[in-house]
């Protein structure tokens, strides 16, 4: 019975998984349709039942999420990331190289606190708006932008859902981040900002034609609710802080997240259907079904099996262990969502640690290879797949050709920096 | 009263064998906003506008980009001109679908039928679907408001 049991939920979890990856049909609905038919199975077969599968979801990640997205929802039509990304062009001067780094350092900040996809649906147009107005090819400041967001995303527990994941099973704390993988993704980022430029070297080293257009840029101009912009910055600002201080005040980082979305909705008092409306509930409504699919394979005893399976490998050194698993993960996320692995990843290193195998490290590696991963591929993260389309909508589309020669080099590379660092802070982790 | 009474007769449409070019010095010639495309039996087959044609110089960003209030200067976009490979090429790839009224149709129904599909100018054509004219928002509108003087 029970080997039976394993291979049904094993069958609806791999099979949603499969379906969702094929891109047929939509994520959410996959998922939403396999959660229900994981709860139904389990009921009939006595493995899992309403309760479990509510206890499964990780309110933690939902609410951050949904406190985040609320903020952004209604920072977004201020006008803010167009602001930002005037001033870049301003500063600038209209140089290529100087816009690269500015336009880059500005989408890995955002990255690191807002949501890559939010940062670089917002950073984009304006990209293209600049290097147009310029008379340059937009695509190494897309790509770029796609890239660093990627991999800035991964230095903070809210810079990217799979962290936000990783941290609340883990019970990693915002600090804990700071400490662990903002080092590693600041070598690597750099790391990657210098390959993107040598990469893109032809390009960035031509003289635009217009170099003077964008000093009449006016990023005053670019505001359109300043005041707005202003109380919204001000309760990011104390999200940030309170994040830095969350673990010694014994509250969740979802709570923090949430509490700056209720202030700044009862400062602001916006138009909530209007910022309803841009909180992406098949977002989240995907990964509260994830969590549920998961929780029933888990309750199936079906990722016991795995654990076991790993277990088995951890016969190699954890230090190499660790290292496999950032590859692994990293090959993976490029090219499917990161989001199911880590959500089924995440019962298993656990499992692990029940084992008596030290686990804190491979968290870390879980991170990595889930965030640098993406870079990869075209579709290996959202912000990809978004200056992939926006680009199809100009007259210089970015291809799988393009990206091949110019993110996958930045995975490899920022893969094996994470790597390097693992195995050398491997005993102080 | 009925779109015959209040269109254009001498309509100036063009073949489909026209090329982009072709199209753009009618337009400038006439200084007209929409020609209409034929078929060798004076039929209706497509329309293509000023717009159709500015589209291929505007840049990227404005699909973009909704408020380009801050943007002072288009820079090194204000000197994009589409290619002589373009310029050279049929009408055809460029062309709308065409939305036409009957000559002997409303006048209310006209305007409004305007109004929906967005349209300023648009063909009228006679019941066996041939060309036989041309109307606009504003001939349409000026013949309906024409008949308010005659309320009592």
């Amino acid at each position: 019975m029970s080997v039976f049991i394993v291979i049904l939920s094993s069958v609806i979890f791999f099979g949603s998984l499969a379906l969702i990856f094929s891109e047929r049909i939509n994520r959410s609905i996959v998922a939403i349709f396999g959660s229900v038919l994981m709860i139904g199975t389990g009921k009939i077969f006595g493995f899992y039942s309403e309760e479990a599968a509510i206890q499964a979801i990780d309110f933690n990640t939902l609410g951050l999420l949904l406190g985040m997205m609320i903020l952004v929802a209604m920072l977004e039509p201020t006008g803010f990331f167009e602001y930002l990304a005037v001033l870049a062009a301003r500063a600038s001067k209209g140089k290529p190289i100087r816009l690269f780094v500015l336009l880059g350092i500005i989408t890995t900040i955002l990255s690191m606190f807002l949501d890559n996809v939010t940062t670089v649906v917002l950073i984009a147009p304006v990209t293209i708006l600049i290097s147009e107005i310029l008379g340059v090819n937009a695509l190494p400041y897309l790509v770029a932008e796609a890239l660093l967001s990627n991999t800035g995303g991964v230095a903070t527990l809210v810079g990217d859902p799979p962290n936000v994941l990783i941290g609340s099973a883990a019970g990693l704390s915002f600090n804990d981040f700071l400490i662990y993988s903002l080092p590693v993704v600041l070598i690597s980022w750099l790391g990657a900002f210098i390959l993107l430029q040598r990469l893109f070297k032809k390009e960035l080293s031509k003289r635009p034609r217009r170099s003077k257009a964008v000093m009449k840029l006016n990023p005053a101009e670019t505001l359109n609710h300043p005041e707005t912009a202003r109380r919204i910055l001000i309760v990011l600002g104390g999200a940030i802080l309170f994040f830095f201080i969350h673990h010694l005040l014994h509250i969740e980082p979802s709570f923090v997240a949430l509490s700056a979305a209720a202030i700044a909705l009862i400062w602001v008092q916006p138009d909530i259907q209007e910022v309803l409306k841009k909180v992406e509930w098949s977002v989240l409504l995907f990964f509260g079904s994830l969590f549920i699919m998961v929780g029933g394979l888990e309750h199936s005893k079906a990722l016991d099996m795995v654990v076991v399976l790993f277990a088995n490998g951890s016969e190699i050194s954890p230090v190499v262990f660790g290292i496999l698993v950032i590859w692994i993960v990293a090959a993976l996320s490029a090219v499917v969502d990161n989001v199911p692995i880590t959500i089924a990843l995440i019962p298993v290193i656990k499992g692990l640690g029940e084992t008596g195998m030290d686990i804190g490290p491979l968290w870390w590696a879980l991170a990595f290879g889930a965030g640098f991963g993406g870079s990869g591929t075209i579709i290996g993260s959202s912000a990809n797949i978004i200056v992939t389309t926006l680009s199809e909508k100009t007259r210089t589309p970015i291809t799988s050709a393009l990206w091949m020669k110019r993110g996958l080099p930045v995975m490899l590379v920022t893969c094996a920096i994470a790597s390097i660092l693992y195995a050398i802070a491997y005993r102080w982790m | 009263m009925i779109v015959k009474n209040c269109m254009k007769r001498n309509v100036i449409s063009i073949d489909e064998k026209t090329t982009l070019r072709e199209a753009a010095v009618i337009l400038v010639k006439k200084h007209i906003g929409l020609l209409p495309v034929v078929d060798r039996d004076d039929h209706p087959v497509g329309v293509i506008g000023l717009n159709d044609l500015l589209k291929l110089e505007l840049p990227d960003f404005v699909n973009f980009v909704t408020d380009v209030d801050f943007v002072h200067d288009f820079g090194a976009v204000e000197d994009i001109r589409p290619s002589a490979k373009t310029l050279n090429k049929n009408i055809k790839s460029f062309m709308r679908p065409v939305i036409t009224v009957e000559e002997d149709c409303g006048l209310l129904r006209a305007y409004a039928l305007m109004l929906q599909q967005n349209l300023h100018d648009m063909p009228v054509i006679s019941k066996d679907a041939k060309l036989v004219g041309i109307t606009s928002r504003v001939d349409v509108g000026v013949a309906i408001l024409s008949t308010w003087s005659k309320v009592e």
